[in-house]
């Protein structure tokens, strides 16, 4: 199934679908961005993007610096609203609901929805807590049960046997790679839906960012995931469908095989091709 | 060649006259703390701990004036903190931009570096006045006006110095801002913040000017915080300028005493930053 | 409109989330507000509680209480003429010793100095600025006047005081107690303060910008009087307003040794008075509203005079704040 953008005559450009069945997809649209724009103060740094992020598939994200991809991610959990003269306009329609309305509860909004950020960034505290962080923010457990949650978190995120007997020991005493997969646990804890990883291993060493990729090779099964990455290849690798943007444009969005091999538009195979990057 | 030459006899004079002048501010640190020692020592000794400050010409000690500086230093600091960390707090995290946070920020940096005696002259008429008497309260509150700015500034300062990143990710797992602040941003700064407050306390802990309208002085032991209390300060000044020996001897031990512990206080909290730092 | 997706919600496990609090953000808020608001309370407080006391004075002697020289608790008749001149006179002599000292530390510290020793003397400057007030006041008394006594001010009046004119300045008998005294004290005072600030300052320098005077040939003194100084001018005067505003306000090391006498006298090597040292002096025995009225007085015109200086100093080191901003 391939989605193209459609700019029809109507006021909003139409997401035109084709089906070879119109049976429910085992992989159906868990968030769809609809007409989403962004501005920095004056500056118009999103302009009308509109995709589908596909449950249980890995969405990326792809495009030189300043094309607005990590923008778009920040936009899905709301958390450009920490800073002033930021404002976004469009829906973003998660189970069929607009996130973005301003009577959303912000914090159920970010409860469903986990970000983990280029640079890792554990809290300074010890490695189960950093865990439970999110949790106790949501649920009142007993200890045996957050016991569990962080165990089965911490494994989910391949770092359990690292780590195990140190779970007491603050997290910032762990390498770069380990920091950056704790917060991934810490994100997953919560037992999120949709899950946005912003250029992950792009502060790691190699050996890191293939474990990174492995990880999300196996999250995938259990969440939606959207990832930014500046790394073409990693993109081709590890994502299902890609999202190809330029200057606040969403230039192209199709299954990643197709990108890769035949896309439609010139800018897309300029870029990929490295022409320009 | 006669410019070039002017030119490096120039730069000679300078140089020498610039290496003068470290070596005079290194003279008169060493000068003061070495007649320190020498005028001082010679009173350490236990009476000093045991005895309150006894009437012109007898020998005694200073345990009143000890317990009253320390039980002072302690109640200002209590009440100084907490103050100065919320409010810290507040142009940290809630006031970036805003016009109010400005002018709490310049106003707090003229409370750091005003008078402290215009202190003492205003806790005096809010507190002294209406009590009618001096009290020890009255010290404590004049001391813990003269660290809310110092710990103000300290506390803003390292809460700024806390990344971003840290905030966001915290916003990410749908935490409020409160606990962010509170649970996060806090234990990032905590070190930075803990020496500011020992670097405030080294500061309040030789102040007299504050202390001269408000706890005055106590000759006799007290532990009253509702009466007169008798304090470091403010008795090195009266003994200082009295011509009893004695008191002159107790007057230097006094400054010894508080000179030890200002240096102490703050070669410690240096420590404890950068120990902290390398626990990292 | 087209077809669009259906969106199903995979089932989940059903969590059962209750919403992290937001009662708590705004007793959090107001909480930090309260405090903050506090301290411009505080000040306001201070400047209310000085305009009330001092008004009994204000309204008795009006203006003329600045240019009243006499000082009399019998008669009731004050004036501010000799507590202002004395601050402000020996505020200029430690302003006329501590700047040229403290920039010799400055420039010490960040051009001439090896590597190692650089961590030790920013030790030592702080240590200065660490020794309290009234450490510098008993030490001034019984080592600093007695030393002033037996050899610099003999040697002044020897020397300077006899210029006919300009020898007024350094008449009299060598007391020790004095003006001179009081300066030199605030002078050792102020010093570490401006040291610090300028040597701050200094170090923002880009050394790209020093490399290249150095690499046409110029001298370290031209270097820091032709290229570092006027690079950051703003900053050295902010620090040396900054520790204008110090000398202006220090009490006990003043008290200690000026001598606490309500003349005005020109000669700096007698004794004199400033508003801080007359208020230590004074203020717990003056018996009668208007003594205490004129104290109050005193100290508010103390608080304008040093308000005024701060908030320059302020000022001018926000501009350097933006300017670097905007450079960056």
């Amino acid at each position: 199934m391939s989605v193209s953008l459609a700019t029809s005559h109507s006021p909003l450009p139409e997401i035109a679908v084709q089906h070879q069945d119109a049976t429910v997809s085992p992989f159906p649209v868990k968030c769809q961005i609809r007409n989403v724009g962004f501005h920095y103060g004056k500056f118009h740094a999103l302009k009308n993007v509109s995709l589908p992020l596909h449950d249980r598939r890995v969405t990326a994200f792809i495009g030189p610096s300043g094309c607005g991809k990590s923008t778009l991610l920040r936009i899905l959990n709301r958390i450009y609203e920490l800073y002033p003269n930021q404002t976004a306009s469009g829906e973003v329609l998660v189970d069929g609901q607009n996130i973005l309305s301003p009577g959303f509860d912000l914090n159920l909004v970010r409860a469903k929805i986990g970000m983990v950020f280029q640079k890792p960034t554990p809290f300074p505290m010890s490695i189960h807590d950093n865990i439970t962080f999110g949790i106790k923010l949501y649920e009142r457990l007993p200890r045996s049960e957050l016991d569990d949650r962080v165990e089965s978190a911490l494994r989910h995120a391949a770092l359990w046997d690292e780590v195990k007997d140190k779970l007491r020991q603050s997290g910032l005493g762990l390498s770069g790679g380990q920091q950056q997969r704790l917060c991934i646990a810490r994100a997953i804890a919560v037992q999120p839906e949709i899950l946005l990883l912003d250029e992950p291993a792009s502060a790691l060493d190699p050996i890191s960012t293939q474990r990174i990729e492995e990880l999300i090779a196996e999250l995938k099964s259990d969440y939606c995931i959207a990832i930014v990455t500046h790394n073409m290849q990693q993109a081709a690798r590890s994502s299902d469908y890609t999202a190809f943007m330029y200057l606040g444009e969403l230039v192209e969005f199709d299954e990643t095989e197709k990108i890769f091999t035949h896309p439609r538009e010139k800018r897309t195979e300029d870029y990929i091709t490295g022409r320009f990057g | 060649m006669q410019l070039y030459t002017r030119r490096r006899i120039g730069n000679y004079v300078v140089v020498g006259l610039s290496l003068a002048a470290t070596a005079f501010g290194l003279l008169f640190l060493v000068f003061v703390l070495g007649t320190l020692l020498k005028n001082g020592i010679g009173a350490l000794g236990p009476t000093l701990f045991t005895q309150a400050t006894p009437p012109p010409g007898s020998q005694g000690g200073l345990i009143n004036a000890i317990f009253g500086s320390v039980a002072m230093t302690l109640i200002a600091t209590l009440i100084g903190t907490p103050t100065g960390i919320l409010a810290g707090t507040f142009l940290a995290e809630y006031a970036h931009g805003s016009r109010l946070g400005e002018i709490v920020r310049f106003i707090n940096d003229i409370l750091l570096s005003a008078p402290s005696i215009i202190i003492g002259l205003f806790v005096y008429s809010v507190l002294v006045v209406p009590m009618g008497h001096f009290s020890a309260w009255a010290g404590s509150v004049a001391l813990a006006i003269i660290m809310i700015p110092v710990v103000v500034r300290t506390t803003e300062d390292m809460l700024n110095l806390v990344p971003n990143s840290l905030r966001e990710a915290a916003t990410a797992l749908g935490a409020p801002k409160w606990k962010i602040v509170v649970t996060v941003t806090y234990r990032a700064a905590v070190q930075g913040m803990l020496t500011g407050v020992l670097l405030a306390v080294a500061r309040i802990s030789g102040e007299t000017a504050p202390l001269l309208f408000t706890a005055l002085n106590n000759q006799f032991w007290s532990a009253d915080f509702n009466r007169p209390m008798a304090n470091l300060p403010v008795v090195i000044f009266q003994f200082a300028m009295s011509p009893y020996a004695d008191w002159q001897t107790l007057a230097w031990a006094g400054a010894l005493l508080i000179t030890v512990a200002i240096l102490f206080l703050n070669v410690g909290a240096r420590f404890f930053a950068s120990w902290s730092g390398l626990q990292k | 409109m087209a077809a669009e997706m259906e969106m199903v919600a995979i089932p989940r496990a059903a969590v059962q989330r209750r919403p992290a609090g937001g009662t708590g953000d705004a007793i959090f808020h107001g909480l930090t507000l309260i405090f903050a608001v506090l301290v411009l309370l505080i000040l306001g407080g201070v400047i209310v509680s000085l305009v009330y006391g001092a008004l009994p004075a204000l309204r008795k002697f009006s203006f003329g209480f600045i240019v009243n020289g006499a000082w009399n608790p019998v008669t009731d008749n004050f004036g501010a003429l000799a507590p202002i001149y004395g601050t402000l006179v020996t505020s200029l002599i430690a302003m006329l010793i501590g700047i040229p000292v403290a920039f010799g530390v400055a420039l010490f510290i960040t051009e001439l100095c090896p590597k190692w020793l650089r961590r030790p003397l920013g030790t030592m400057i702080e240590l200065l600025a660490a020794i309290p007030s009234i450490i510098y006041g008993i030490w001034g008394l019984f080592v600093l006047a007695p030393f002033i006594q037996q050899y610099i001010e003999p040697a002044l009046i020897g020397s300077l005081g006899k210029i006919p004119g300009f020898g007024i300045l350094f008449a009299g008998p060598p007391l020790g107690i004095g003006v001179l005294t009081a300066g030199f004290i605030l002078a050792i005072m102020v010093l570490p303060f401006i040291a610090s600030v300028m040597r701050d300052v200094f170090e923002t320098v880009p050394p790209m910008l020093k490399e290249s005077a150095y690499g046409i040939g110029a001298t370290t003194t031209e270097v820091v009087t032709r290229v570092v100084l006027p690079y950051t001018r703003i900053g050295v005067v902010g620090g040396i307003l900054l520790g204008l505003g110090r000398a202006l306000g220090e009490t006990m090391a003043v008290t200690f040794v000026i001598g606490n006498s309500h003349h005005v006298n020109p000669s700096i090597l007698q004794p004199g008075t400033t508003i801080s040292a007359a208020l230590a002096n004074e203020f717990t025995e003056a018996v009668g509203d208007i003594y205490q009225s004129s104290l109050i007085a005193l100290g508010f015109i103390l608080f304008i005079i040093t308000f005024i200086v701060l908030a320059a100093a302020k000022l001018m080191l926000l501009r350097l704040q933006k300017s670097a901003g905007a450079a960056a």
